[in-house]
């Protein structure tokens, strides 16, 4: 997968890489089983401190994202987060919440907030099939 | 609480030649395995500050430590765990780069063979080529080869790219990258000096700028990002009069307001919102604009 770094969002750089593989794993952009590519040339390729990528790599794997074999690299897990469900919840009701506030904020009403969500998870699912036919071919 | 030694500490440092103070109270610590940026114009004493870690000078006050040792008293002991690649190149003219290499190698005690040959494939660099026929990107591949083979602990480059072609600039800092982080995460630290931050922007974990020798800014890159904010907003008509307190520079053009925040851009963010503007964004500066903001502020 290519990674894109934005210096200008504010954002910790090794978040954006978690981000990013947390993303195209949700879109099926990145499949299970599938291998990410190696600290080293990633690091090299985008001009990253190579602790920046390790360090992004072992978050991915203390979230249960991805799974790193010895010797072999780093490939995407089967989607099995090690919280459990009410902490899921709990985890996610945060991040809804951060989404309300900022619809109140642009003026965004409730119902047009709700069909947004309803878009883009509409969005998501639409990705995630069109990567699935791709593979069958 | 018992932290690791710092790679390198600088405690109230000064230097002057004859009467010209090049380095006036300057202080900062590097931890082992990061990467630090010391950020300064021409002149503003940064190879000053170097030669005193190397004693190539000798601090007229305060302190240069490397590993907690004092450079003046072990020198040897200093310069064997670490490497230097100085902004002015010096080699041996009538020597080949093979030469060259040999001639260094043999004041190490370990050099890493396999990377000498990557890095030599990696720069196709002609081992029989006399110094003197090399270019300028050529002395600097070269030089870098020189510190990374013996994988030492700290490496310390004074300006390593200026003067050098995009290509080859990009090639240095993706062998910094690639062969010498390569490695024990803990024994890799990296000191570099830069006017030409951008290119330095990922690398960089920490830095000081430093201006007319004392430190003007120490900060995380990341948290300098968070904190340093361009907000742009669009009014209908000219902007309202208000106070916007915190804010570093305003720049009014027509119906547009641009403002750089310090750490107070949420609370500027909504003064401007309460002034109802069609547009209102915000982005990070980048390290280099960071740079430009802290001196002329």
């Amino acid at each position: 997968m290519l990674f894109q770094i934005n210096f200008k969002s504010g954002m910790p750089v090794y978040l954006q890489l978690v981000d990013q593989v947390k993303a195209a794993a949700a879109s099926g952009e990145l499949k299970p089983g599938e291998a990410l590519p190696s600290i080293r040339p990633l690091a090299e390729e985008l001009r990253l401190n190579r602790n920046t990528v390790a360090k992004a790599y072992a978050e991915l794997e203390s979230l249960g994202v991805i799974e790193s074999l010895p010797g072999k690299g780093c490939f995407l897990k089967q989607n099995h987060s090690p919280l459990r469900k009410e902490i899921r919840r709990k985890l996610l009701i945060e991040e809804i919440d951060q989404a309300i506030v900022m619809a109140h904020h642009l003026q965004v009403p409730g119902r047009e907030f709700l069909e947004l969500i309803q878009q883009r998870m509409d969005s998501f699912e639409h990705k995630r099939r069109a990567n699935e036919e791709h593979k069958e071919k | 609480m018992n932290s690791p030694t710092p790679a390198i500490e600088i405690k109230n440092l000064a230097y002057a030649y004859r009467k010209a103070e090049a380095v006036h109270d300057l202080s900062f610590r590097v931890q082992p395995g990061r990467c630090y940026g010391l950020f300064g114009r021409n002149g503003a004493g940064k190879t000053t500050t170097m030669k005193c870690l190397l004693n190539l000078l000798r601090p007229q006050r305060g302190l240069a430590r490397v590993f907690g040792l004092e450079p003046g008293k072990a020198e040897v002991e200093v310069k064997r765990r670490l490497a230097y690649v100085p902004d002015q190149l010096a080699f041996y003219p009538w020597m080949t780069v093979r030469e060259t290499l040999d001639y260094l190698a043999s004041f190490r005690e370990h050099w890493n063979q396999k990377k000498e040959q990557e890095l030599f494939d990696r720069f196709g660099l002609h081992p029989s080529k006399r110094t003197d026929a090399l270019s300028k990107g050529q002395r600097t591949q070269l030089a870098l080869i020189a510190a990374i083979c013996p994988e030492p602990e700290l490496l310390v480059l004074d300006e390593p790219t200026s003067g050098l072609d995009p290509i080859v600039r990009r090639e240095f800092i993706e062998t910094v990258i690639g062969a010498y982080q390569e490695g024990h995460p803990g024994s890799r630290t990296i000191l570099v000096s830069t006017h030409l931050i951008a290119e330095f922007e990922g690398l960089i974990d920490e830095f000081t700028i430093i201006d007319q020798g004392a430190a003007v800014l120490t900060l995380e890159a990341d948290t300098a990002r968070e904190r340093y904010q361009r907000i742009r907003a669009r009014f209908s008509q000219a902007p309202p009069e208000m106070e916007l307190k915190g804010a570093l520079r305003v720049r009014r053009e027509g119906r547009e307001l641009e403002l750089i925040a310090n750490g107070g851009g949420p609370p500027l963010m909504e003064s401007l919102r309460k002034h109802n503007p069609e547009t209102l964004t915000t982005e990070a500066l980048t390290l280099e604009e960071i740079f430009v903001a802290a001196l002329k502020s």
